[in-house]
């Protein structure tokens, strides 16, 4: 097998890299960028802890980072690694998917664990949105990895050069133009509590109940996909599950949320989960650890009252 | 010039039994256009509105997406006519092989300067198939498209980035997956059900098409249900509020979460 014993990442302009750093690290002994995107991207993972950074060169003015995922999988291609990690956000994606068409080779998601298995890589992976997990070996050439990226800690390790490699982008798309959000976004991911509402909530009038409880458990809102999409009641960042974000608070509370899949998966490693709702029958129960059978617009005051210090 | 709908015929996995070996049967779940996908054709016929462009919807899986009621669900959804790949060695493809078959088939079609997809199919829940396809076709993919329109010479296109809103202007061709709400969809009548019975529907077999072979391959090593089912499920009756928020509390000091 022509393959080498190194792991690459790949870097679509997002200077939080150190997640995948240190994944790559556990792999393997040397680890090499291929840094898509502006300089100040490729000198900031240069000084991350890798040992080479490939960079594609500084894009164009309006050139999409995806414009260079064609060449993204031809460095990755050349450089015939055993394992390439990439992230598994929007652009990440394109990256990967770049990779795996060229090389002929499955992008591996929802990855629970990489490690080396004798000879070859060994994927654990949680499959069908959640419902199962599975270990494969990755046999016939590279292991291609979409994880969450992110920093993990600060960067270790001296900077090495930025290498310049030559680049073709694709020249079919053109950015003309970002209108910036008003809000500062939302951390949800860095939260340790966050109280999530779904469809159990009758009107928008009654978000008052639920932020009310929020704010004396000092967490962050979320809500499940009916109310960020169609009645637009929160905002889209809040949304929980397989259309929005996946975290791991220590404390989820989730009032009026039935316990569906696309949304439960987005907050299966969270320390405790607590559900309250009015249906006994609700999937919810079978997967939290407390649950409040109840009308959430009794139960949220008492919760509220109950969490208030005492005078 | 022609615009085409890459979706999938899917059951949910919620609808699933799940094995304590780990073992997925979707059997008893009932299949439908995956729960993210109808954004994908009402962006198609939007723009077909404006351009006059002929709407493809292209579908490739297993032997039992090909059924009569799959096509109407397909057809009656604003597509012009339908292409399908189903053969039961695409059972539990993999996102690279599935992309690989759907480039054959956008490649057959020939005139396809757009090609949309949903964010993430409803089973599989990996959004990478759209993204890989855009590789396979070496066109440029894009991820979180919230509005696509018609311009001279191409699109005009907005994607939802983390800062804002981002607006791009495509001259060539491209993949584009959508947010799940970037337009609203229409729930087909019962014109559009009767209609998509006389709309054409082309079955492509596997072997005509030129597929290139997987390289890497997955060797199962073991599955299992996950722990993350095993949570504590204590249930506390409400029918007294006060009574249940302070058991809740107090249970939740005592695990140190509050």
């Amino acid at each position: 097998m022509n393959v080498s014993s190194q792991t690459w990442i790949v870097v679509a302009d997002d200077p939080a890299v150190t997640a995948l750093v240190v994944a790559a690290r556990a792999l393997s002994a040397e680890v090499t960028a291929v840094v898509a995107g502006r300089r100040a991207t490729a000198e900031s993972v240069a000084a991350a802890g890798v040992d080479r950074v490939l960079w594609l060169g500084e894009p164009a003015e309006g050139t999409p980072v995806e414009a260079y995922a064609p060449d993204v999988a031809r460095t990755v291609a050349d450089g015939a690694p055993r394992a390439v990690l990439g992230s598994s956000d929007g652009a990440g994606r394109v990256m990967l998917g770049a990779i795996a068409a060229l090389l002929q080779a499955p992008v591996l998601s929802g990855v629970i664990a990489v490690e080396h298995d004798g000879d070859q890589i060994g994927v654990t992976r949680s499959v069908f949105g959640g419902v199962a997990e599975r270990r494969d070996l990755v046999t016939g050439g590279p292991a291609i990895i979409a994880l969450a990226g992110g920093d993990v800690g600060d960067p270790s390790g001296a900077a090495v050069p930025v290498e310049e490699v030559t680049a073709n982008p694709l020249t079919t798309g053109r950015l003309t133009g970002v209108r910036k959000k008003e809000k500062a976004p939302v951390n949800l991911g860095a939260a340790r509590t966050v109280v999530a509402v779904g469809r159990g909530l009758k009107a928008k009038a009654d978000l008052a109940l639920i932020t009310g409880l929020a704010d004396a458990i000092g967490g962050e809102l979320a809500c499940s996909r009916p109310l960020a999409e169609g009645v637009d009641w929160i905002p889209k960042e809040r949304n929980v599950g397989i259309s929005g974000q996946q975290i791991a608070p220590e404390l989820y509370v989730a009032i009026g949320i039935s316990g569906q899949l696309q949304h439960m998966v987005g907050v299966r490693d969270a320390g405790v989960i607590v559900a309250v709702n009015s249906d006994k029958a609700a999937l919810i129960f079978k997967q939290c650890d407390y649950g409040i059978v109840g009308d959430l617009y009794t139960v949220v005051p008492a919760l509220t009252a109950a969490l208030a210090p005492k005078p | 010039m022609t615009i085409v709908v890459a979706y999938k015929w899917a059951p949910n996995p919620q609808d699933a039994a799940v094995g304590s070996d780990g073992s997925v049967d979707f059997s008893r779940a009932k299949s439908a256009i995956s729960e993210y996908d109808p954004v994908a054709f009402e962006l198609a016929r939007q723009v077909a509105e404006a351009t006059g462009a002929e709407v493809v919807g292209v579908t490739v899986g297993d032997a039992s997406i090909d059924t009569s009621l799959a096509r109407k669900a397909a057809l009656s959804r604003g597509l012009d006519r339908l292409v399908i790949v189903a053969d039961d060695r695409l059972a539990g493809a993999d996102s690279t092989r599935l992309a690989a078959v759907l480039a054959a088939v956008v490649r057959g079609i020939g005139d396809v300067d757009l090609v949309l997809a949903g964010e993430s199919s409803v089973d599989v829940t990996e959004g990478q198939v759209a993204m890989t396809l855009a590789g396979q076709l070496g066109w440029l993919g894009l991820n979180a498209v919230s509005s696509v329109s018609a311009t001279d010479g191409g699109y005009a296109i907005e994607r939802d980035v983390p800062s804002g809103t981002a607006s791009m202007v495509l001259t060539g061709p491209a993949v584009l997956a959508a947010t799940t709400d970037a337009v609203l969809s229409r729930v087909p009548g019962m014109k559009d059900i009767l209609g998509a019975a006389k709309k054409p529907v082309e079955v492509l077999s596997l072997d005509m098409l030129d597929v290139s072979s997987a390289q890497v391959t997955l060797t199962a090593v073991s599955a299992s249900r996950p722990a993350a089912g095993n949570r504590q499920r204590v249930i506390i009756d409400g029918s007294d509020p006060t009574a249940a928020a302070a058991e809740l509390v107090g249970a939740l000091r005592a695990a140190k979460v509050l």
